[in-house]
């Protein structure tokens, strides 16, 4: 007895010392990184392997194992400092933040070796040389150049080079998606006519695909390369040594052609070398910061759109829905019962994904904007109807009798007497629920909508600027919010029938 | 004019209508009497088919509605109400609509039941109003009338479906004494005038006043009726002695 009581106590010990252990761990570690990965005898690198062949991704005959030629260069990587690999997912185009906050030690997953990267980060020496590809449906013709795709509603990952080259050029309509599969689905759902991405991803997605072809000669070559934080010198020479090892002995070489991925350009990877890259991180200005005003409010404008028209989906399905649950007959009854019992009880990504990725399936087609304003629309109108059922359950059932008494049919009674009393009662949980909505709309970035807080997360990633960008853009909100909600109350006064 | 043939109503196992007969001519006034849960709120609810009963037949003016049949279809559901506007039904609570005025109130069944146009709804419920001194208060709401001139509106506001029959559930129990004097006016104009009514109320008074024929309900039967010179001064059996002693004491 005793004895186990000294060894539940001896466990608590243990455990404080290990809590007391990483609670130091991140001073020890802004003064040497690498020393840190040794004795943990862990290599941290963080990918996003939702949608991530060819670089790191769940192998389809077994899922619950990663592969890729990331993979295998990052397992390499680790075997070279002397230690293992543990990869880190996270959200590809929240990449760098993540690792600024100390999520994993080194980014490894195609970011590419540009000025503005190496703004933000310290960068590796290069692993791969890749190039742009233009991907488009296998009977399109024409489009093999950059010049071709004027005016062409051109696919591009968030965050990618890919999208940055869109950028620039002011003809394309360029859509971004959070990841790979995405695009490839809406370039053969034909809501886009190309898609533009980086080659080992047009390798793997679209070579084998025979609804999809690579059009033209691949172009713009740049360097894929590891990324560090800036203050990990240490790490940055150990692992810039490891590379140019593997480069020397073609170990990288054997990965590559793996996945049918070296190409005559991999030879610059043993050539390379390194221009001196700008190390000073730019201060961002207000001049700067009052330049990204326009892109919000456009941003802003879009949700707005997005509530109004989803919100007045909602109250409109919601009132039929109600009046099919509480009047209908047995069945209809019931179907309107399962309707707001799934709704309520499934997510709303999901229903998003359905109506955008799946309906396309069965041959219904529906722009982002359509297919967000349905998703929410639809999820909201079982919410609405639950407000109503309440709002017409506290009319006292005197008023009905009265009604009835008077000849009214029972739709007559739910019209005249019914309804216009329960208004006055829903109005402050719909309000809610209106606000709530706002809010909501954020969620459908994942449709390739940019909505305010879409934009808040580029802007903020870009510029590595979360507080002052985050503190506008919910400013924005509380802007479109609070007049939303006097308004609420004005109506709530105005209909007011009890004046004492 | 109305005839009710063998009502029986039960809640759950309880039996609180036990083969209600009942017959009433044209012009007549009635009013129901007895204890408390004897059955007699539950047997005007009836009439105009805010219950349905178990079984039975009740007719008013022509339209007989067969309780034993439940109310399914359209056709049914129609028989029904034609019933309930041969029947008008003036409330304990009122009931009056609170999101519109007095007038409002009593022009919303012309209008919306019988399709009148606004103008000659309009015209008629003010005259109704007048008819029950409320004239003034057409604009107000129903919370700005006192108890008394809400249930007088809510009087306006039956009338003005032109019923054959106006029943009347304890219509100024829920008043303070000094109120339902008021009330009971109008309902005094409106059997002098011939009104078909049948009223359930306390009011022993007015009974012995305005009624034609009293009925006095008991343990959900029809305990005793006849004039009311009779059920008053010479009530034939002791339950009915028993409780006018009662009610007069109190």
């Amino acid at each position: 007895m005793s004895n186990s009581c000294a060894q539940r106590r001896l466990v608590y010990c243990y455990v404080a010392v290990v809590v007391l252990a990483h609670w130091q761990c991140p001073t020890i570690a802004a003064a040497d990184h690498l020393e840190q990965i040794r004795q943990r005898g862990e290599l941290r690198w963080g990918a996003d392997a939702e949608g991530g062949a060819p670089y790191v991704y769940p192998d389809p005959e077994h899922p619950e194992r990663l592969i890729g030629f990331e993979f295998e260069l990052a397992e390499a990587l680790a075997t070279q400092l002397g230690v293992r690999a543990t990869m880190v997912q996270n959200q590809w185009d929240q990449l760098i933040p993540a690792l600024d906050r100390g999520n994993f030690d080194i980014i490894l997953n195609g970011l590419e070796l540009t000025a503005e990267n190496q703004q933000r980060i310290a960068m590796s020496r290069p692993y791969y040389v890749y190039a742009q590809q233009i991907v488009t449906r296998s009977e399109t013709t024409g489009l093999s150049g950059m010049t071709n795709l004027d005016n062409k509603v051109v696919g591009v990952l968030s965050g990618s080079v890919a999208e940055r080259l869109l950028k620039q050029t002011t003809n394309v309509v360029w859509k971004s998606y959070p990841g790979n599969v995405e695009t490839f689905a809406d370039l053969k759902n034909r809501r886009l006519e190309a898609v533009l991405v980086d080659l080992p991803i047009a390798i793997h997605y679209a070579r084998p695909d025979p609804m999809l072809k690579l059009s033209g000669a691949p172009f713009a070559p740049g360097y894929y390369a590891i990324g560090i934080l800036r203050q990990d010198q240490t790490l940055l020479v150990a692992i810039n040594s490891a590379l140019e090892r593997m480069a020397g002995d073609h170990s990288l070489e054997r990965i590559y052609q793996k996945y049918s991925l070296w190409d005559e350009r991999q030879q610059a990877l043993s050539d390379y070398r390194p221009e001196a890259a700008p190390t000073t991180k730019p201060c961002i200005t207000l001049r700067e910061r009052l330049g990204y005003l326009p892109l919000l409010l456009k941003a802003a404008v879009t949700t707005a759109e997005l509530s109004v028209f989803a919100m007045a989906l909602a109250v409109i399905a919601g009132l039929a829905i109600v009046l099919l649950r509480l009047y209908g007959s047995g069945p209809i009854q019931w179907l309107a019962q399962a309707y707001v019992e799934v709704i309520r009880g499934t997510p709303l990504l999901i229903q998003l994904f359905l109506i955008y990725y799946g309906l396309p399936e069965i041959g219904i087609r529906l722009n982002a904007f359509c297919a967000a304003v349905l998703g929410l629309g639809l999820n909201y109108a079982a919410s609405e109807a639950e407000n109503y059922r309440a709002g017409i359950q506290a009319i006292p059932r005197g008023q009905t009798e009265a009604a009835l008494a008077l000849g009214m049919t029972r739709w007559q009674t739910l019209r005249q007497v019914v309804l216009p009393q329960a208004a006055r009662v829903v109005i402050p949980p719909v309000t809610n629920d209106f606000i709530a909505m706002f809010k909501d709309t954020s969620i459908v970035s994942v449709i390739t909508m940019v909505e305010l807080t879409k934009q808040y997360g580029m802007l903020a990633a870009s510029n590595s600027d979360y507080i002052v960008v985050g503190l506008m853009t919910a400013g924005i909100y509380f802007g479109l919010s609070y007049p939303a909600s006097l308004f609420a109350n004005w109506l709530e006064t105005r209909l007011r029938y009890d004046h004492c | 004019m109305i005839t009710v043939e063998q009502l029986i109503k039960s809640y759950n196992s309880v039996r609180v209508l036990q083969g209600i007969n009942h017959t009433q001519t044209r012009g007549e006034a009635v009013v129901l009497i007895g204890p408390s849960g004897c059955g007699k709120s539950t047997f005007l609810r009836c009439l105009n088919q805010l219950e349905t009963a178990d079984s039975g037949r009740i007719t008013i003016d022509g339209v007989t509605i067969d309780a034993s049949r439940p109310v399914r279809n359209g056709q049914e559901r129609e028989q029904q109400r034609q019933l309930r506007l041969r029947a008008g039904m003036v409330f304990q609570s009122f009931n009056l609509f609170p999101h519109l005025t007095a007038l409002q109130n009593v022009t919303v069944g012309p209008m919306v039941v019988k399709g009148r146009p606004q103008p000659e709804a309009e015209g008629v419920a003010r005259g109704l109003l007048a008819k029950v001194g409320l004239e003034a208060k057409a604009a107000s709401y129903p919370a700005q009338l006192s108890g008394g001139q809400q249930q007088r509106v809510a009087i306006a506001r039956a009338l003005a479906m032109q019923p054959k029959v106006l029943l009347l559930d304890e219509p100024t129990s829920a008043l303070d004494p000094e109120l339902r004097e008021e009330v009971l006016r109008v309902m005094r104009q409106l059997a002098e005038e011939g009104m078909t009514m049948i009223v359930v109320t306390h009011e022993m008074q007015f009974a012995r006043d305005v009624a034609d024929q009293v009925v006095f309900f008991e343990g959900g039967r029809v305990g005793e009726s006849g004039p009311p010179e009779q059920i008053f001064s010479n009530p034939q059996h002791e339950r009915t002695r028993e409780f006018l002693r009662r009610v007069v004491t109190k």
